[in-house]
Protein backbone atom coordinates (compact mmCIF):
# COMPACT_ATOMS: atom_id res chain seq x y z
CA UNK A 1 0.00 0.00 0.00
CA UNK A 2 1.55 3.27 -0.97
CA UNK A 3 0.31 6.35 0.18
CA UNK A 4 1.76 8.48 -2.80
CA UNK A 5 2.40 7.96 -6.63
CA UNK A 6 6.12 9.14 -6.08
CA UNK A 7 7.02 6.46 -3.41
CA UNK A 8 5.88 3.94 -5.64
CA UNK A 9 7.51 4.83 -8.83
CA UNK A 10 10.73 5.08 -6.71
CA UNK A 11 10.45 1.88 -5.00
CA UNK A 12 9.13 -0.04 -7.58
CA UNK A 13 12.83 0.63 -9.58
CA UNK A 14 14.95 -0.60 -6.29
CA UNK A 15 14.16 -4.52 -7.63
CA UNK A 16 17.74 -4.74 -9.42
CA UNK A 17 20.72 -2.36 -8.94
CA UNK A 18 20.86 -1.93 -12.49
CA UNK A 19 17.34 -0.78 -13.03
CA UNK A 20 17.57 1.77 -9.88
CA UNK A 21 18.78 5.64 -9.76
CA UNK A 22 21.67 6.48 -8.34
CA UNK A 23 21.32 6.59 -4.47
CA UNK A 24 23.44 8.47 -1.67
CA UNK A 25 22.70 8.45 1.67
CA UNK A 26 18.94 7.48 1.16
CA UNK A 27 18.43 10.19 -1.16
CA UNK A 28 18.53 10.04 -4.87
CA UNK A 29 21.74 11.15 -6.40
CA UNK A 30 21.18 13.62 -9.46
CA UNK A 31 24.98 14.71 -11.12
CA UNK A 32 23.20 17.17 -13.41
CA UNK A 33 20.42 19.26 -13.62
CA UNK A 34 19.23 17.72 -16.74
CA UNK A 35 19.36 14.24 -14.93
CA UNK A 36 16.70 15.80 -12.19
CA UNK A 37 14.39 17.34 -15.44
CA UNK A 38 14.23 13.63 -17.00
CA UNK A 39 13.62 12.43 -13.41
CA UNK A 40 10.76 14.70 -12.08
CA UNK A 41 8.76 14.67 -15.95
CA UNK A 42 9.40 10.84 -16.33
CA UNK A 43 7.22 10.03 -13.28
CA UNK A 44 5.07 13.39 -13.50
CA UNK A 45 3.75 12.17 -16.79
CA UNK A 46 2.50 8.54 -15.48
CA UNK A 47 1.27 9.98 -12.39
CA UNK A 48 -0.61 12.10 -14.79
CA UNK A 49 -2.02 8.90 -16.54
CA UNK A 50 0.22 8.99 -20.08
CA UNK A 51 1.46 5.87 -19.58
CA UNK A 52 1.76 2.72 -17.03
CA UNK A 53 4.50 3.39 -14.10
CA UNK A 54 5.06 -0.43 -15.35
CA UNK A 55 5.65 0.10 -19.06
CA UNK A 56 8.49 2.70 -18.32
CA UNK A 57 10.30 0.64 -15.83
CA UNK A 58 9.37 -2.46 -18.70
CA UNK A 59 10.78 -0.42 -21.44
CA UNK A 60 13.97 1.54 -19.11
CA UNK A 61 14.68 -2.08 -18.60
CA UNK A 62 15.05 -3.28 -22.05
CA UNK A 63 16.87 -0.02 -23.23
CA UNK A 64 19.54 -0.82 -20.43
CA UNK A 65 19.69 -4.11 -21.82
CA UNK A 66 20.34 -2.59 -25.86
CA UNK A 67 23.37 -0.67 -23.76
CA UNK A 68 24.44 -3.80 -22.70
CA UNK A 69 24.79 -5.72 -25.64
CA UNK A 70 26.28 -3.43 -27.58
CA UNK A 71 28.80 -2.05 -25.07
CA UNK A 72 31.34 -3.77 -22.80
CA UNK A 73 30.10 -4.46 -19.09
CA UNK A 74 32.66 -2.33 -17.59
CA UNK A 75 32.60 0.49 -20.18
CA UNK A 76 33.47 3.80 -18.52
CA UNK A 77 30.85 5.83 -20.52
CA UNK A 78 27.84 3.78 -19.18
CA UNK A 79 25.17 6.30 -17.94
CA UNK A 80 22.27 5.27 -16.16
CA UNK A 81 20.16 8.78 -16.85
CA UNK A 82 20.99 8.21 -20.69
CA UNK A 83 19.16 5.00 -20.38
CA UNK A 84 16.50 6.61 -18.30
CA UNK A 85 16.28 9.54 -21.04
CA UNK A 86 16.32 7.42 -24.26
CA UNK A 87 13.10 5.51 -22.48
CA UNK A 88 11.33 8.49 -21.85
CA UNK A 89 11.72 9.79 -25.73
CA UNK A 90 10.52 6.29 -26.69
CA UNK A 91 7.45 6.50 -24.35
CA UNK A 92 6.35 10.32 -24.85
CA UNK A 93 6.26 9.32 -28.76
CA UNK A 94 4.62 5.69 -27.90
CA UNK A 95 2.08 7.47 -25.03
CA UNK A 96 0.93 10.38 -27.94
CA UNK A 97 2.27 12.98 -25.41
CA UNK A 98 4.59 14.16 -29.14
CA UNK A 99 4.31 13.28 -32.27
CA UNK A 100 7.75 11.65 -33.62
CA UNK A 101 10.31 13.52 -34.48
CA UNK A 102 8.72 16.91 -32.69
CA UNK A 103 11.59 16.61 -30.27
CA UNK A 104 14.15 16.26 -33.06
CA UNK A 105 12.97 19.53 -34.37
CA UNK A 106 12.70 21.62 -30.73
CA UNK A 107 16.05 20.01 -30.32
CA UNK A 108 17.48 21.55 -33.49
CA UNK A 109 15.99 24.96 -32.72
CA UNK A 110 17.27 25.10 -29.30
CA UNK A 111 20.94 24.61 -30.74
CA UNK A 112 20.97 26.48 -33.44
CA UNK A 113 20.31 29.56 -30.94
CA UNK A 114 22.89 28.02 -29.02
CA UNK A 115 25.46 27.95 -32.18
CA UNK A 116 24.50 31.79 -33.28
CA UNK A 117 24.86 33.02 -29.33
CA UNK A 118 28.39 31.78 -29.63
CA UNK A 119 30.43 34.05 -31.46
CA UNK A 120 33.59 31.42 -31.77
CA UNK A 121 30.76 29.08 -33.81
CA UNK B 1 27.61 -3.47 -32.86
CA UNK B 2 27.49 -0.08 -32.79
CA UNK B 3 23.69 1.60 -31.26
CA UNK B 4 21.14 3.71 -33.28
CA UNK B 5 21.12 5.85 -30.14
CA UNK B 6 23.01 9.03 -30.41
CA UNK B 7 23.08 9.43 -26.36
CA UNK B 8 24.41 5.99 -26.22
CA UNK B 9 28.21 6.98 -28.65
CA UNK B 10 30.82 8.66 -27.12
CA UNK B 11 32.10 12.01 -27.53
CA UNK B 12 31.97 15.59 -25.42
CA UNK B 13 29.30 16.57 -27.33
CA UNK B 14 26.75 14.02 -25.52
CA UNK B 15 26.21 16.05 -22.48
CA UNK B 16 25.26 19.33 -24.59
CA UNK B 17 22.97 16.89 -26.59
CA UNK B 18 21.45 15.20 -23.76
CA UNK B 19 20.67 18.41 -21.81
CA UNK B 20 19.35 19.96 -24.54
CA UNK B 21 16.82 16.91 -25.66
CA UNK B 22 15.28 17.30 -21.72
CA UNK B 23 15.52 21.04 -22.19
CA UNK B 24 13.64 20.59 -25.66
CA UNK B 25 11.51 18.02 -24.31
CA UNK B 26 10.47 20.13 -21.38
CA UNK B 27 9.71 23.47 -22.90
CA UNK B 28 7.63 20.88 -25.41
CA UNK B 29 5.55 19.69 -22.93
CA UNK B 30 4.90 22.79 -21.17
CA UNK B 31 3.97 25.04 -24.23
CA UNK B 32 1.21 21.76 -24.94
CA UNK B 33 -0.57 22.38 -21.56
CA UNK B 34 1.21 18.94 -20.62
CA UNK B 35 3.22 20.06 -17.60
CA UNK B 36 3.67 23.75 -15.81
CA UNK B 37 7.33 25.36 -14.83
CA UNK B 38 6.59 23.68 -11.28
CA UNK B 39 5.87 20.09 -12.25
CA UNK B 40 8.92 18.84 -11.76
CA UNK B 41 9.49 20.97 -8.64
CA UNK B 42 6.82 19.17 -7.11
CA UNK B 43 7.87 15.87 -7.88
CA UNK B 44 11.23 16.43 -6.77
CA UNK B 45 9.90 18.18 -3.47
CA UNK B 46 8.66 14.69 -2.44
CA UNK B 47 11.58 13.19 -2.54
CA UNK B 48 13.75 16.07 -1.03
CA UNK B 49 11.32 17.21 1.71
CA UNK B 50 8.73 14.74 2.58
CA UNK B 51 10.18 11.45 2.58
CA UNK B 52 13.81 10.60 3.50
CA UNK B 53 16.51 10.15 6.08
CA UNK B 54 15.85 13.64 7.47
CA UNK B 55 12.40 12.38 9.31
CA UNK B 56 14.50 9.33 11.03
CA UNK B 57 16.71 11.91 12.59
CA UNK B 58 14.66 13.83 13.60
CA UNK B 59 12.88 10.82 15.31
CA UNK B 60 16.03 9.92 16.71
CA UNK B 61 16.68 13.35 18.15
CA UNK B 62 13.87 13.73 19.61
CA UNK B 63 13.71 10.45 21.58
CA UNK B 64 17.25 11.46 22.39
CA UNK B 65 16.56 14.20 24.49
CA UNK B 66 12.92 13.44 25.62
CA UNK B 67 12.51 9.82 27.57
CA UNK B 68 9.04 9.72 27.54
CA UNK B 69 8.97 10.33 23.24
CA UNK B 70 11.91 7.39 22.82
CA UNK B 71 9.53 5.16 25.51
CA UNK B 72 6.58 5.79 22.55
CA UNK B 73 8.83 5.53 19.75
CA UNK B 74 10.43 2.04 21.36
CA UNK B 75 6.61 1.22 21.86
CA UNK B 76 4.31 2.53 18.96
CA UNK B 77 6.55 4.37 16.07
CA UNK B 78 3.97 4.71 14.18
CA UNK B 79 2.21 7.12 17.01
CA UNK B 80 5.21 8.70 17.27
CA UNK B 81 5.20 9.92 14.37
CA UNK B 82 2.08 11.01 13.77
CA UNK B 83 2.74 13.12 17.00
CA UNK B 84 5.29 14.68 14.66
CA UNK B 85 4.39 17.64 12.28
CA UNK B 86 5.44 14.87 9.32
CA UNK B 87 3.12 14.86 6.19
CA UNK B 88 0.30 13.48 5.61
CA UNK B 89 0.84 9.18 5.19
CA UNK B 90 3.95 9.43 6.92
CA UNK B 91 2.74 6.86 9.69
CA UNK B 92 1.99 4.31 7.19
CA UNK B 93 -1.59 3.09 5.51
CA UNK B 94 -3.33 0.04 7.01
CA UNK B 95 -0.92 -3.14 7.75
CA UNK B 96 2.03 -1.02 7.57
CA UNK B 97 4.03 -1.02 10.67
CA UNK B 98 7.53 0.68 11.99
CA UNK B 99 9.30 -0.93 14.35
CA UNK B 100 11.93 0.29 16.05
CA UNK B 101 15.02 -1.69 17.81
CA UNK B 102 16.42 0.14 20.32
CA UNK B 103 20.97 -0.21 20.64
CA UNK B 104 21.91 -0.59 24.55
CA UNK B 105 25.35 -1.03 25.57
CA UNK B 106 24.56 -4.62 25.86
CA UNK B 107 22.73 -5.14 22.45
CA UNK B 108 23.55 -3.78 18.82
CA UNK B 109 20.56 -4.20 16.01
CA UNK B 110 20.70 -4.71 12.59
CA UNK B 111 18.05 -4.58 10.02
CA UNK B 112 17.64 -6.94 6.78
CA UNK B 113 15.35 -7.41 4.34
CA UNK B 114 14.12 -9.86 1.33
CA UNK B 115 11.61 -7.17 -0.57
CA UNK B 116 12.27 -4.00 -1.82
CA UNK B 117 9.11 -2.55 -0.29
CA UNK B 118 9.90 -3.78 3.42
CA UNK B 119 12.33 -0.80 3.79
CA UNK B 120 11.49 1.46 5.99
CA UNK B 121 11.04 4.82 3.48
CA UNK B 122 9.74 6.98 5.31
CA UNK B 123 12.20 7.13 8.14
CA UNK B 124 15.47 6.56 5.94
CA UNK B 125 14.82 7.27 2.68
CA UNK B 126 15.86 4.96 -0.29
CA UNK B 127 17.77 2.15 0.44
CA UNK B 128 21.43 1.63 -0.49
CA UNK B 129 22.16 -1.04 -3.32
CA UNK B 130 24.04 -3.34 -0.81
CA UNK B 131 21.04 -3.75 1.32
CA UNK B 132 19.02 -5.59 -1.80
CA UNK B 133 22.03 -7.81 -2.13
CA UNK B 134 21.39 -11.50 -1.36
CA UNK B 135 25.06 -12.06 -0.38
CA UNK B 136 24.37 -9.02 2.15
CA UNK B 137 21.53 -10.42 3.62
CA UNK B 138 22.35 -13.62 3.85
CA UNK B 139 26.31 -12.79 5.29
CA UNK B 140 24.44 -10.25 7.83
CA UNK B 141 22.23 -13.25 9.18
CA UNK B 142 25.35 -15.80 9.40
CA UNK B 143 28.33 -13.92 10.67
CA UNK B 144 26.41 -10.20 11.69
CA UNK B 145 29.88 -9.31 13.99
CA UNK B 146 32.26 -10.25 11.15
CA UNK B 147 29.90 -7.43 8.38
CA UNK B 148 29.53 -5.30 10.84
CA UNK B 149 33.63 -4.86 11.44
CA UNK B 150 33.66 -4.73 8.03
CA UNK B 151 31.45 -1.61 7.89
CA UNK B 152 33.38 -0.31 10.60
CA UNK B 153 31.80 -1.16 13.55
CA UNK B 154 33.85 -2.62 15.76
CA UNK B 155 32.04 -4.67 18.69
CA UNK B 156 32.96 -6.11 21.95
CA UNK B 157 32.54 -9.45 22.12
CA UNK B 158 30.04 -9.20 24.83
CA UNK B 159 27.42 -7.35 22.63
CA UNK B 160 24.72 -9.09 21.71
CA UNK B 161 23.94 -8.27 18.07
CA UNK B 162 20.14 -8.78 16.99
CA UNK B 163 18.99 -9.20 13.06
CA UNK B 164 15.78 -8.04 12.40
CA UNK B 165 14.42 -9.54 8.85
CA UNK B 166 11.70 -6.71 7.56
CA UNK B 167 8.49 -8.37 6.40
CA UNK B 168 5.62 -6.69 4.46
CA UNK B 169 3.81 -6.18 7.54
CA UNK B 170 6.73 -4.27 9.97
CA UNK B 171 9.51 -2.83 8.55
CA UNK B 172 12.55 -2.26 11.11
CA UNK B 173 15.39 0.12 11.72
CA UNK B 174 17.36 0.79 14.62
CA UNK B 175 17.39 3.66 17.20
CA UNK B 176 20.72 4.02 17.61
CA UNK B 177 22.96 4.68 21.52
CA UNK B 178 23.41 9.07 21.69
CA UNK B 179 26.94 8.98 21.32
CA UNK B 180 29.09 10.93 24.46
CA UNK B 181 29.89 14.80 24.05
CA UNK B 182 26.75 16.04 22.78
CA UNK B 183 25.02 16.60 26.37
CA UNK B 184 24.28 20.20 25.24
CA UNK B 185 23.10 19.40 21.84
CA UNK B 186 19.73 20.79 20.38
CA UNK B 187 17.69 18.27 18.86
CA UNK B 188 18.37 19.92 15.77
CA UNK B 189 22.25 19.59 16.09
CA UNK B 190 21.78 15.99 17.35
CA UNK B 191 19.42 14.77 14.06
CA UNK B 192 22.43 16.11 11.85
CA UNK B 193 24.74 13.15 13.46
CA UNK B 194 22.59 10.90 12.06
CA UNK B 195 23.08 9.02 8.84
CA UNK B 196 20.66 6.70 7.15
CA UNK B 197 23.30 3.47 7.70
CA UNK B 198 22.98 4.14 12.13
CA UNK B 199 19.69 3.81 11.54
CA UNK B 200 20.07 0.62 9.83
CA UNK B 201 22.47 -0.56 12.30
CA UNK B 202 25.93 -0.91 10.48
CA UNK B 203 27.19 2.49 11.72
CA UNK B 204 27.52 4.33 14.63
CA UNK B 205 27.15 8.04 15.77
CA UNK B 206 29.85 10.16 16.58
CA UNK B 207 30.36 13.72 16.71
Amino acid sequence: MFTKFEHFAATSLMGSPKEAPPRQNGHLQFDRAWEKMAFGVAIALSKQGHYEWEEFRQTLMATIAEWEATHDLDDPEWDYYQCWLATLEKLVVSSGVLQAGELETQMTQLLDCKAMADPSA
Amino acid sequence: MPSNYPGFRYGADRETFSAAKVKALESLLIEKGVITGDTVDTVLGYFETEMGPFNGARLVARAWVDPAFKELLVTDCNAACEAMDFPEGMSGAEGEHMRIAENTPEVHNVIVCTLCSCYPWPTLGLPPYWFKDPTFRARVVREPRVVLSEFGVELDESVTIKVWDSSAQIRWWVLPMRPPGTEGMSETELAALLTPEAMMGVATVSV
